[in-house]
């Protein structure tokens, strides 16, 4: 991130700086954020007024605002004309099992969704909730109602009016279990009412700041994501879930898994000025040689999925006809340590630091996070491309990226104390270390041998690399059943994301399927982040937000609830006839209702 | 031979039994939870339990396998357990045609190359051209497909823009589409395949022109062209036949590999992908049907092998 920021020239550097002292310089108690009611209101937001919402919002970061890197500004959408068919190939996946957004988990589905559906709001290009299907909306004071302003004379693609009563169909079968994966996340919807056909109301346990962001977002949310009840009725779930109708400015036309998907510009899209291609197809593309003859011959233009493979980065950098677009990537990567394990053994992380530092396993513990040479890891397993982590707090989320940690945090590398520490816990340059295994996906088998040997070369120590099945490590890691495991969270946007669904004793990932007679707790336990990690969950204040999501953070750094390894990075990937407004360039997402071909 | 033919058929039936319920059985033994991976982004475990619940993955496991076998006796292979749970019949009825181009393409290339390589090569034994085609065998053998397909990508596709570098488009498309996408994996399966053959083809001609009937047939003045091809061929295709019909039920089990390479979701890409994912009415349903194209195909060969040599009767 630095590096991308040293390559501006001082003019950009001071415009960036005012326009991030600008953003900030406001009362948080003023609930229009020091804007006035005339800023608010319309279908168009000036500069200004989004750069102050989206520090309002706990987003905002200078990064952001450099030309090019998150779109933000300073990037003119490139000429082209509206038609064509584009060809995409999705990087690393072999079909798209769905794209109903009650049952979509992966992000290569919810791009496609993203741009067949829509969602009451949207994350833009610089991470702020827009308006979607809303016209505007009201909170109460409390921050417990929400009543939405539905835009009218929008249609589904099967020609069905979009009423209140969508809204309500989809929020009745996303908060099903047996309908929705996504029900825990509408747990804290108490209600929702039709007001008249165009208006909604929502009313919740108790405040919740992700609730614009997350839940009604269309795409990271996907319980709110609204679907058609006709469409539901007339195709069934199934073929719901291959050919979904929606409101969005692309309508699918064919999919048939593992040929591919087949998207047409929906004629009756709310804003006649999108979609501006005619067609889209993409097509899966597992293996990554083929991608990339693929996209140098010209048969797919742009590509999307998993972020390609980092080995060919460079290569697709060295070709005139590619374009290619780096932004920090939205998750954390670690290394996981059982805690009820030999030699990792801490029977309890309450205890202050100090005394902590005191106990055998938790100084293994941390030697090995302290071993960890993030650097040297980025470039020979990542090929340079990644952010060196110490939390799970992303530098995608903006405000709430906390940019010291890696200064001030316990787990800094420090090959020295690193030894130190190892040596003190009886393992002096390594010696009568257990030969521990190392468990990683079959597909980040490269990732864990280059961890295996930084220990090694470090610390002295032999780890042992096992590569499992996705399904089988997952089983394993949810059952505490590992010595050491590099494994990592993906698609996270809001802190809630890094750390409610990791940090707190009772996260989703947090041992869920130990056998709780033996283990108290799974592969952490802190009651302090605990408290601080609810307490933010429900803050509306976002610099007070921003200070207790920050401290948790460090608190899950220092105490080593794992060893932080690595923020990806996201990486698109397109040919130079396609034109990719910077709008569009929203992380992990693909939106193609802006793009054009030249 | 209609008797022979019917017991042969329940016969097969019995082995598609056999193996689709010690499927079954194993993956149910083997670790991996499907449910834990489908939600892995998710983790919420009220949902885990409907899901469960839902696909009656709750029930013992000869509650499930009763269910399941019900519905196969209908016809009925159930339903992935990802995603939008579709019809494992729709799915292997959408793979199978891929499957059957890329095989069937492959099978007339490996014969194309097999056969005059291996009829050369035993015609002239211990020849220059003998030891390249032999050289070329091994380098055939020996080469994996996977590297075989993405050098072919790189110089037709990326470099001389001649084919298309992925993907799959049915035959209702046109011949020319349908045909440019397979001529590369077709070349990259084919391949390893002719090499076995063409071995198979120089080692059974050898055999055949050193038997008395080719001795008296020489001595009789035919000319070598006849010789090799009315009276030698033929009885060599015994042994050729048995392992090209092995050879092309392999393929039709799907070239993995290969299908992932130029990503086309055949049978066997399904299969991988069901493993992997522990969806278990994919891996059980594509099983049940790669083991039906084994074991027909070989009750093919054996039809096949009283074509090629009358003396051969089912018959009592």
């Amino acid at each position: 991130m630095d590096n991308i920021l040293k390559t501006l020239t001082a003019e950009q550097r001071t415009r960036i700086d005012d326009e991030v002292r600008d953003a900030y310089d406001f009362d948080p108690r003023d609930p229009l954020f020091g804007l006035s009611r005339n800023d608010l209101s319309g279908s168009e937001m000036k500069r200004r007024t989004v750069l102050r919402l989206l520090a309002a919002g706990g987003t905002l970061t200078a990064l952001q605002l450099v030309p090019g890197v998150l779109g933000g500004s300073g990037e003119l959408q490139a000429a082209g004309k509206a038609g064509g068919t584009l060809t995409c190939g999705w990087a690393g996946v072999g079909e798209i099992r769905t794209i109903d957004p009650a049952q979509i988990n992966q992000v290569l589905q919810f791009q496609i969704a993203s741009n067949v559906l829509s969602g009451l709001m949207h994350i833009d290009a610089s991470l702020v909730g827009k308006p979607d299907l809303t016209e505007g909306f009201e909170v109460s004071s409390d921050g417990t109602e929400y009543t939405f302003k539905l835009r009218e004379g929008v249609t589904f693609h099967n020609g069905d009016k979009f009423t209140a009563d969508d809204v309500l169909f989809t929020y009745n079968r996303s908060k099903d279990p047996k309908k929705s994966i996504h029900s825990r996340i509408l747990k804290n919807v108490k209600e929702v009412t039709k007001v008249n056909d165009y208006t909604v109301k929502f009313k919740l346990g108790r405040a919740q700041a992700s609730f614009l962001t997350k839940t009604l977002e269309r795409a990271s949310g996907r319980a709110m994501t609204i679907v058609s009840r006709g469409g539901i009725e007339k195709l069934g779930v199934q073929q719901y879930g291959l050919t979904p109708v929606g409101t969005g400015p692309f309508k699918i036309t064919f999919h048939e898994l593992g040929q591919g998907v087949i998207l047409e510009k929906n004629e009756n899209y709310y804003d006649p000025s999108r979609p501006k291609l005619d067609k889209v197809i993409i097509k899966p593309i597992i293996a990554a040689e083929p991608l990339a003859a693929a996209i140098e011959a010209g048969d797919i233009k742009l590509i999307g999925g998993n972020p390609p493979a980092a080995e060919l980065i460079d290569r697709f950098k060295s070709n005139p006809d590619l374009v290619v677009k780096e932004a920090p990537g939205p998750g954390f990567q670690a290394v996981w340590m059982n805690p009820h394990r030999d030699p990792f053994k801490v029977a309890d992380f309450n205890v202050p630091l100090p005394e902590l530092m005191k106990q055998k396993g938790f100084k293994v513990r941390l030697a090995i996070a302290k071993a960890l040479d993030r650097e040297r890891y980025l470039k020979q397993a990542r090929f340079g491309r990644g952010y060196p982590a110490y939390g799970s707090i992303n530098p995608a989320m903006g405000y709430y990226f906390d940019e010291n940690l890696g200064d001030d945090s316990n787990q800094k590398f420090d090959v020295k104390e690193a030894q130190k520490l190892l040596a003190e816990a009886g393992f002096p340059g390594g010696k009568g270390f257990p030969e521990l295994t190392l468990g990683a996906t079959v597909q980040n088998r490269r990732d864990a041998q280059v961890v295996a040997s930084i220990l090694k070369r470090n610390l002295g120590i032999k780890v042992k690399v096992e590569t499992k099945d996705s399904p089988v490590l997952l089983q394993d890691f949810l059952a505490m059943r590992y010595d050491m495991m590099r494994i990592g969270s993906g698609g996270d946007y809001d802190p809630d994301d890094g750390v409610v669904d990791w940090m707190q004793t009772n996260s989703k990932f947090n041992g869920a399927k130990r056998d709780k007679s033996k283990m108290k707790f799974g592969y952490w336990s802190e009651d302090e982040a605990d408290k601080l990690i609810a307490t933010q969950s429900v803050e509306a204040n976002v610099k007070e937000r921003k200070a207790l999501v920050q401290k948790a953070n460090k608190i899950t750094s220092d105490k080593v609830a794992c060893a932080f390894l690595y923020h990806p990075m996201d990486i698109k990937v397109w040919h130079k006839s396609v034109n990719v407004p910077a709008e569009s360039l929203i992380p992990a997402l693909v939106d193609l209702d802006r793009t054009t071909l030249s | 031979m209609t008797r022979y033919m019917l017991k042969r058929t329940i016969g097969a039936v019995i082995v598609m039994w056999a193996v689709a319920t010690l499927v079954f059985f194993m993956l149910r033994i083997v670790p991996g939870d499907p449910i834990a991976a489908m939600l892995f982004d998710v983790g919420d475990p009220a949902a885990a339990e409907e899901i469960k619940e839902k696909l009656g993955l709750d029930k013992p496991m000869y509650v499930q396998y009763a269910k399941w076998f019900l519905l196969v006796l209908q016809g009925d292979l159930g339903n992935s357990i990802y995603g939008s749970n579709i019809q494992v019949n729709r799915l292997i009825a959408e793979a199978a045609p891929r499957t059957l181009s890329l095989a069937t393409l492959s099978f007339i290339v490996a014969t194309m190359i097999a056969i005059p390589a291996g009829l050369i090569a035993a015609t002239r034994k211990n020849s220059n051209l003998d030891h390249g085609v032999t050289f070329f065998a091994f380098l055939g053998l020996s080469m994996p497909d996977f590297w075989l397909a993405i050098l072919l990508i790189i110089v037709f596709a990326a470099n001389l823009h001649w084919l298309p570098a992925i993907g799959y488009v049915p035959l209702s498309e046109g011949f020319w589409p349908w045909f440019s996408h397979l001529i590369l994996p077709s070349i990259a399966v084919g391949t390893a395949f002719s090499a076995i053959v063409a071995r198979m083809i120089r080692s059974a001609m050898l055999e055949v022109m050193k038997s008395d009937f080719m001795q008296v047939a020489r001595s009789k003045g035919l000319r070598e062209n006849t010789l090799i091809m009315i009276h030698a061929f033929p009885n060599a295709l015994i042994p050729v036949v048995t392992v090209m019909g092995i050879a092309f039920a392999l393929l039709m089990s799907g070239a993995v590999v290969v299908e992932n390479v130029f990503s086309i979701k055949g049978l066997g890409r399904m299969l991988i992908q069901g493993i992997l994912n522990r969806d278990y009415p994919v891996v059980q349903g594509t099983i049940l049907i790669i083991s039906a194209i084994f074991v027909f195909t070989n009750l093919l060969v054996d039809m096949v092998y009283t074509l090629i040599d009358p003396r051969i009767r089912y018959d009592k």
